[in-house]
């Protein structure tokens, strides 16, 4: 089983025998992955078997849910991020997530990109900051004239992309993204692709999708994950996106990644 | 598929699919609606049951805050009023005046500066010493009179009772007499004639008094006076005097052989006499007033009113006067009051003194021309006239009373003597009257207790708007036969007066003000103490709290709470805030008691906290109701930015419950303003009138006041009760259209 990747050598977050619970279910078991710095990772398996789950333990939202509990190590910068004195504000931070349904602020444009800012003691010039992450989340052309409507005022593309500049104003260095596009119609999921492409640039992103054509052009590495008879999620298969599709080593990669089950 | 033939295309086969076919299919959906249709119905039932019952409570309460009202003065407010007016008039310069119409006559006649009014009668007998002086143009006659363009006319009258009638024979035969000629005889002595209605009325007054002779209504038989024996007496008006000194010569010279005794001393003095039974017939140059008629039914006398003549009033001045000829109601108003010569009243005219003469303050005829000409309220009057109008009309005794209360005046006693007051106030503090240092009274004040000393309205009956709105004249009927003296009139119970007056034992001039500034200091303590209490609750249960049996154990017992008897409660807060915390709800622990009988706690502090913990778990369940409803994306959102998990809470989570939490607290808080039970608990006071100040004051609220009205059993409490109600109800509309504009203005579109 391949679970580690050597790309130019950086990684921006890894698992190390990584196990989560939900009471006494165990949702996934045993993870241990590595995420290359600047590249775009993929998560793909079929429902239920645990990708969501592994992505909230990166940034802890997990600790929303009550009942939840990680076992092993996730490392960031060589610190374990579930150390008892770490705080899951500061994870969150520098962990920045994408929801599946866009979930914008009832507020203002302007007011969504520059909360998370403000909230985090941000000194600089809000007004650039804004444009700025608008700019980068492609979105700045679109909302530039009307900057004081309510964020439901867009469309949900636009929705999904003023959440991820929503995002990218607290600079984080990951970014989760789970199932970002799962809700958008293919134009507006295009456009995210392409918006994700662009992201990569400035940040490590991880994301979730059920969209086998999208992992396959959108990312470098692909993580596929499977469920064993107790439900329980384990990563089946890791590699690069060309390799692990053209050339999958599992023959259940195989068979997933050619829509035979899942 | 073929092509469409006629048969209704099938769309499902009939293979048995577990499901009804062909015809089963319309008839098990007909079912299916028809069961819908049965629920519906039930529905629109219940609403229609629950609108029905609403509307049928807003009615009784309507029916109850308004109608009509037959109302009893002690005194006319109107006729006080004119009293003002009328001691002007007596207290103007160079004025004479009699009860004797003949001596005003004779000073008029023989002062070239003089003017005057009195009885058309006697001017009539000294046409030739006397010029008559036109109103507005007119001139006494009976054709201004009756087109009621001369201001001064009115009516002449004889009271005397059926009782009299039957028991006296002289007087009932002159009576008689009177009624059958007085038209016929009365322009000789120089007055109008009466209407033939009003002379029937009289009639049948008459006739019922002598239901003996079996006379229908409307019938008229002239009794022979010849031959009839005994004596009776009249005394009244001396402008009917020469009616009556005529009529009752025509009578003896008609065969009438006893003695009459004809007084000629004013109106009042006449009727006073009369009640008094000193006369037996009364005569008036105006309608018996309330307070008389009282003081006759007292004495077993009811008068009745006997319409015999119409008097034009005659305003004069000496035949040498050639410069008036004609007044206008202001000038005529000046003439006997401010202005002091002619020339005053109008420039072209000398500038000599007037001389006035006047009928006395005992004649009808002074009432009736202040009356006529004179516009007077007493609203309008000034504090010095209203406190002199106090002072004639009440006891000394009681006026030291109100003036150890409270001073009327600054610089002056108005009942008390000095020394008598230095005296009293050179007590020590404790035993001094409350008068030597509260402020004095306000021109309000006094008017105030001009109502409740003198006016003391009464109202004996009243009727509910239905039968105000159905039967109005059957209870126009019943007012005029019953309470002849009342008056009646249309009254809404809840207006202006209703709600700024202050609390009082006499419904007539209760009011709720008290009442409603006590609920607005008590549900501002409420809202104060368990808004930030309730929903901070709410949050920390909702946000904050772990999944854990003690927090379970706390929603459980957060949830039985809210439907515990709000009794329970109001015990609580008589062991808690009443007696426990007594020396901080009675404002003690803050060197706050100034009034010593709210040092037991029994304080709108102890009341609004009260109703606090009453309605503490409806609001935390509504809350956290509120907070539940917020999609949990929306603190996902927050937190995955890095914002904790107050700052999430703060500006997300709790904008969006906003409009929810406060849609609950507007209800919990109306069925705050309503509770009775556990303020009655808690101590609220029964009867206060004073104003509450902040929240150490005694209280009383809306519902507690109206929970006293109802239970008193004079019929006027139960309607200010239901007046009470209405601005009970006009309080929480304005309550829940404050929560709308709130929502409205707070809410965050999703
Ligand atoms: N909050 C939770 N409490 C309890 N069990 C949970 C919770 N969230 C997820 N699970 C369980 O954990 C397992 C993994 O769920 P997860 O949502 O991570 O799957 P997924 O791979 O994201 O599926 P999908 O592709 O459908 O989104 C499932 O069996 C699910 O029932
Ligand atoms: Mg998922």
């Amino acid at each position: 089983m391949t679970n580690t990747v050597h790309s130019n050598g950086h990684i921006a977050i890894q698992a190390n025998n990584m196990h989560v619970y939900y009471g006494n279910f165990r949702a996934v078991k045993d993870i241990t992955l590595q995420f290359p710095s600047h590249q775009i990772s993929a998560l793909i398996g079929p429902s239920g078997c645990g990708k969501s789950t592994v992505l909230r333990s990166f940034n802890r939202m997990n600790d929303l849910v009550a009942t939840a509990r990680v076992e092993g190590e996730v490392l960031y910068h060589n610190h374990n991020i579930y150390d008892a004195g770490v705080d899951p504000v500061e994870v969150r931070r520098h962990i920045g997530m994408v929801f599946q349904k866009p979930n914008p602020f009832p507020k203002s444009i302007y007011e969504n990109v520059a909360w998370g800012a403000r909230v985090n003691g941000f000194k600089g010039n809000m007004d650039d900051l804004v444009e700025s992450a608008l700019r980068q989340a492609a979105l700045w052309d679109e909302v530039k004239d009307k900057l004081d409507q309510s964020g439901y005022s867009l469309s949900g593309g636009q929705q999904q992309r003023l959440c991820i500049a929503r995002t990218i104003a607290v600079k984080p260095e990951i970014i989760l993204m789970d199932e970002p596009t799962s809700a958008l119609d293919p134009v507006a999921t295009l456009k995210i692709e392409e918006l994700i492409q662009e992201l990569k640039k400035s940040y490590t992103i991880i994301i979730v999708t059920h969209n086998m054509q999208q992992a396959a052009r959108a990312s470098d590495y692909t993580a596929f994950f499977n469920m064993d008879e107790d439900r329980a999620g384990y990563l089946e298969e890791y590699n690069e996106t060309n390799e692990l599709f053209t050339n999958p080593k599992n023959e259940l990669t195989e068979q997933y990644i050619t829509g035979r089950f899942g | 598929m073929g092509k469409l033939d006629n048969q209704p295309q099938r769309f499902f086969q009939d293979e048995d699919t577990g499901y009804p076919q062909g015809d089963a299919i319309k008839q098990q959906i007909d079912v299916r609606n028809r069961r819908g249709l049965w629920w519906r119905i039930f529905f629109m039932l219940a609403l229609l049951m629950a609108i029905a019952s609403l509307v049928a409570l807003l009615a009784t309460i309507v029916n109850d805050a308004f109608g009509y009202v037959v109302v009893i003065n002690r005194e006319d407010p109107e006729r006080l009023a004119l009293d003002v007016v009328a001691m002007q008039l007596l207290s103007a310069s160079n004025t004479l005046t009699s009860e004797d119409d003949n001596e005003l006559a004779d000073g008029v006649a023989a002062n070239p500066n003089g003017i005057g009014f009195f009885g058309n009668a006697y001017y009539q007998q000294n046409r030739d010493r006397l010029k008559l002086v036109a109103i507005d143009g007119d001139l006494p006659n009976e054709e201004t009179a009756l087109s009621g363009a001369y201001p001064l006319v009115r009516p002449l009258f004889l009271y005397t009772t059926a009782d009299i009638l039957s028991n006296n024979q002289a007087a009932n035969v002159f009576m008689n007499y009177l009624l059958t000629n007085v038209n016929a005889e009365i322009e000789q002595v120089g007055y109008l004639p009466t209407s033939q209605e009003d002379l029937t009325f009289s009639q049948r007054n008459w006739i019922r008094a002598n239901a003996n002779l079996g006379l229908q209504p409307g019938q008229w038989a002239a009794i022979n006076p010849s031959g009839i024996l005994g004596n009776f007496t009249i005394a009244g008006s001396s402008t009917v005097y020469p009616l009556t000194d005529h009529m009752l010569a025509a009578y003896q010279a008609a065969g009438y052989e006893g003695v009459y005794n004809n007084q000629s001393v004013g109106t009042t003095a006449g009727i006073a006499a009369f009640c008094d039974g000193k006369a037996d017939i009364a005569a008036a140059s105006r309608p018996i007033q309330s307070g008389e008629f009282e003081v006759c039914r007292k004495n077993g006398r009811f008068p009745q009113e006997f319409r015999v003549g119409t008097d034009a009033l005659a305003v004069v001045v000496n035949a040498q006067n050639d410069f008036v000829t004609n007044l206008t109601q202001e000038e005529l108003q000046q003439v006997f009051t401010i202005a002091q010569t002619w020339a005053d009243v109008n420039p072209a005219w000398p500038d000599e003194p007037i001389y006035r003469f006047i009928p006395g303050a005992d004649s009808g005829t002074l009432d009736f021309f202040t009356d006529a000409v004179y516009d007077a309220r007493l609203s309008d009057l000034s504090k010095e006239e209203l406190a002199r109008l106090l002072a004639t009309n009440i006891s000394v005794g009681r006026g030291r009373a109100l003036e150890r209360e409270q001073r009327f005046f600054e610089n002056a006693l108005l009942f008390e003597s000095p020394d008598l007051w230095n005296e009293v106030c050179a007590q020590p503090p404790a035993a001094r009257p409350t008068g030597c240092t509260a402020p004095v009274r306000s021109r309000d004040n006094i008017y105030d207790l001009l109502m409740t000393e003198v006016v003391k309205p009464d109202v004996v009956k009243t009727y509910t708007l239905l039968n105000s709105v159905l039967n109005r004249r059957a209870i126009q009927a019943e007012a005029a036969e019953s309470y002849p003296n009342g008056d009646l009139e249309f009254r809404a119970w809840v207006n202006r007066d209703f709600v700024t007056n202050a609390q009082s034992s006499t419904p007539e001039l209760a009011g709720v003000r008290t009442a409603i500034l006590g609920s607005l200091f008590v549900i501002a303590v409420t809202i104060i103490f368990s808004f930030p209490v309730g929903v901070g609750a709410a949050i920390y249960l909702e946000e904050y709290a772990a999944d854990n049996r003690l927090n379970r154990l706390l929603q459980t017992n957060i949830n039985n709470l809210a439907g515990v008897p709000s009794i329970i409660y109001g015990m609580l807060g008589l062991a808690i805030f009443v007696r426990a915390l007594e020396s901080f709800t009675s404002g003690a622990a803050f060197g706050e008691v100034t009034d010593p009988t709210t040092a037991n706690g029994r304080t709108i502090l102890s009341a609004g906290l009260t109703l606090g913990l009453l309605i503490l778990p409806l609001l935390i369940i509504n809350a956290q109701e509120a907070l539940r409803a917020v999609p949990n994306s929306l603190r996902q959102a927050g937190l995955a930015l890095g914002a904790t998990k107050w700052q999430t809470t703060w500006h997300h989570v709790l904008p969006v419950a906003l409009p929810g939490i406060l849609t609950g607290t507007i209800l919990a808080v109306s069925r705050a303003i309503g509770e009775t039970a556990p303020l009655v608990v808690v101590g609220a006071s029964t009867f206060i009138a004073l104003d509450p100040s902040g929240p150490f004051s005694k209280f009383t609220t809306l519902p507690i006041q109206i929970y006293q009205w109802t239970s008193r059993p004079q019929a006027e409490f139960r309607n200010i009760a239901a007046a009470a109600i209405l601005v009970l109800l006009v309080m929480l509309l304005a309550l829940n259209a404050t929560a709308v504009f709130l929502r409205n203005r707070y809410s965050v579109r999703m």
